[in-house]
Parts: C-alpha cells; structure tokens; sequence
C-alpha cells in the first residue's frame, strides 16, 4: 500500500485513532508512525477531535485499579518511592552513562550492570546489541516482572529519513520481525519477553522507512547480540 | 473526580521534566477514569490493568510530547489508554469471556440527542448526531468499546463491508464538521 496521499493518510490515522483496523493494518500503521512525525500529528489531531469531555455523558465509568498496578509502574520505571524526586532512570543522563558503561562492562564479558544503578528493581539486561566493530550500542531490558523488554540506543546511532531499524528475534537461523525501533534513547521499543527467543539473537536491520516490505529482513544486520542466560 | 485541566496539564509538564512526584499525582487524579476507560473496552481483569500499567509506564516516557495546543491532557491520555488497551485486546484476538455491550448503552446511542440537553451542546456530540444512525453507533461502539469491524458487524447485524464504508465516510463528515 503507498502512504503518500493525503486522503489515504488522513483515513488511516482516523481509523487508527478509532481501533478499526485490522490487526496486520495496525501493526503496520505503528511501524510507519515510529518514523513519520507529520503521521503522528495527525493521529493526535484526531485524537483531540473526539475529545471524550464531549461524551461526557457516555463516559462515566470510573473504577479505582488494584494498587498493583501503580507499584508495577513505580517498579518498571526504577521510581523513587519517597521524595525528593529524581529524574527516572530512562530520562536520567546517568543511567545512560551508567548504562553505556555497563555494557562495555558487559560486552568484556564482567557482569557489573546491578551495581550500576542500585534502584528498587533494576532492570535485567537481556541483550546487548553491538555494531561490527564490536563497539555497544543499543540495549535490550526486562523488565522486573518479566512482561516486557525494552530496547532502545545507549549512543547516537545516526540514520536519514529514508530508512529505519528493524528489530528481529532470530532464533534456529530464522529471522521474526519484531518492529521498527527509534534512533532516540527516550523511545524505547517494548516487545513482549515471550517473543525474545532465550538462546537466541537480536538484530537490527537497515530497512525501507515503513519497515521490511517481505517480514524479512531485505538490507544489512548493522548491530547483533546474543540473548543473555537469564 | 473532576479533574481541573490546567492542573492535569501542570502534572504533565512537572512529570516530562522527570519530577516523579508530580507523576505519582497525576496517577491518582486520573486512574479511576483512565482504569474505566479501559475496563470499558477490555473487561475487567488482567487485560485492562496490564494496559494501564503500560500507559502509564509511556506517559512518563512520553509526556514531554503532550502539546496543550493541540488538546486536552485529559483527551492525551485517554488515547494513549485506549491504545494499549486496543493493542493487548488485538493481541490475544478474542474479547474477554461476558464482556458485551450493555444492551443500555445501545440503547442511549439509539437516540443520543436526548441525552445532550440544554444549549450548549458540544461540538463532537453536535457533528455526531448529524451522523445516519447506524453509522453513529458503528462509530461510537468503536470509540468507547473497541469493537472491532467484524463485531460491529455482527452487533449491528449487517456486513463486514459495510461497517467498513460506514466508518469511512462517518470519519470523514466527522472531520469536515469539527474542522468547520
């Protein structure tokens, strides 16, 4: 499909605002919303044009969640639970140098990464993901609970409007894509633990803007690593 | 609760500068809603918790992008909410067990004008009701429950295809009404 025309883009970011769409669609849409900002604003424009304070009278659920829910959001983010407040870790200019660090630590083969940043849960490094130099650049986290992982840069990885990096599970020599990662730290990509194959390999591959036209990957593996034991 | 949308809005800004305070107030000014959000589309239970966790979990990634000129923090994270919800739901491909449309709420879409008395009747509710409507309640099943096209199509007993054209062409109008 061609994501050129104008009308084509305004109805799928309203029928992705809306949910309609098939889930194949969707996915793809969120693939192509990673690198197109002018996409995503009009995804937002759609967004605040059904502003629910308008269905006011339909929207009247309202239900207190299970206080699980705040604590797992206070653990997957390594909050503090106490004031004075700190910046969180992904956002912290710290961690990042903390976490480069760690996985130069890592990448020689020294387990060093808890001691890094010793918050209530540290996240646990699933993956280290190196150029072929050898040289670290992105890393893939679980979370505490081991529903998510996230995968984002731990240096500027430079990349022009044209193309974008896939992330693929590789697992008996068999690539599974698993989504189109931005080039920035603040975004990371969550995919779910169950699909990061435990003695397998994370790649990341150059690909067309919108992702891998086949489901495979079509350009070069710039950045691999092994999926650590866990 | 009623939240002041200048103070949401506040919360936003505190907590995309990384104050983790500002954030834990944001959470317990907005959850109630935001878990009814999504319980409303996913039923309650793991579904729905599990997409609250993770919006919120964006929220604080993500809250430096909240643009007040271009809507109402309530309506950003409502979004953003109905998005993960949808994702988790499309994910596991099947709804929960028992969760259906209150035959009430079909009901109130059936005649939405009574429910918008009074003068100042809001913009989206306006460009709705000038909506067919079948068409309206394909569109509002869709938003607030999350109905898919093929369970729009069987709730409203016509085809996959033209549930489809429906939704297309009420977003369109819909776009034309707001935008005027």
């Amino acid at each position: 499909m061609r994501y050129d025309s104008p009308e084509l883009r305004e109805q799928l970011a309203a029928e992705y605002m809306l949910g309609t769409m098939p889930v194949l669609v969707r996915r793809r849409f969120e693939r192509l919303l990673v690198s197109d900002a002018e996409l995503r604003r009009a995804v937002e424009d759609w967004n605040a044009r059904f502003d629910p304070i308008d269905l006011d009278d339909l929207v009247d659920v309202e239900e207190e969640p299970p206080a699980r829910v705040w604590r797992t959001v206070e653990q997957r983010l390594a909050l503090p639970r106490e004031p004075p407040p700190r910046p969180g870790w992904l956002s912290s200019l710290a961690f990042w140098r903390g976490a480069t660090f760690a996985a130069a630590a890592l990448a020689a083969g020294v387990i060093l990464f808890v001691a890094v940043r010793p918050s209530p849960t540290p996240p646990n490094v699933v993956a280290i993901l190196s150029d072929d130099k050898g040289d670290p650049a992105w890393i893939a986290l679980g979370t505490a609970h081991g529903g998510d992982v996230d995968v984002a840069p731990i240096r500027s990885v430079a990349i022009d409007a044209a193309h974008a990096f896939e992330l693929w599970a590789i697992k008996d020599g068999k690539p599974h894509p698993l989504g189109l990662l931005a080039p920035q730290p603040g975004r990371p990509l969550t995919v779910e633990a169950s699909v990061v194959p435990a003695d397998g390999v994370l790649a990341i591959s150059l690909e067309p803007s919108g992702g891998s036209p086949t489901g495979l990957p079509t350009g070069p593996v710039q950045y691999k690593g092994a999926v650590l034991p866990r | 609760m009623n939240q002041s949308p200048l103070v949401l809005q506040e919360l936003l800004r505190k907590t995309a500068a990384g104050d983790s305070a500002a954030f834990s107030l944001l959470y317990k000014q907005t959850a109630g809603k935001l878990f009814g959000v999504a319980v409303r589309i996913a039923g309650r239970g793991e579904v729905a918790e599990d997409a609250l966790q993770e919006s919120f979990v964006l929220v604080w990634r993500r809250a430096a992008e909240y643009d007040p000129m271009r809507g109402g923090a309530m309506s950003w994270l409502i979004a953003i909410v109905r998005n993960c919800t949808i994702d988790r739901l499309r994910r596991r491909g099947t709804r929960p067990e028992g969760h259906a449309v209150p035959e009430e709420a079909l009901a109130r879409l059936a005649a939405p004008e009574s429910a918008s008395v009074g003068a100042e009747m809001r913009a989206l509710r306006r460009c709705l009701d000038e909506l067919e409507e079948q068409p309206r309640r394909a569109v509002v099943l869709a938003y607030m429950y999350g109905l898919t096209r093929e369970e729009l199509a069987s709730q409203l007993a016509v085809p996959v295809g033209t549930v489809k054209s429906w939704i297309r062409r009420s977003l369109d109008r819909l776009r034309r009404c707001l935008d005027q």
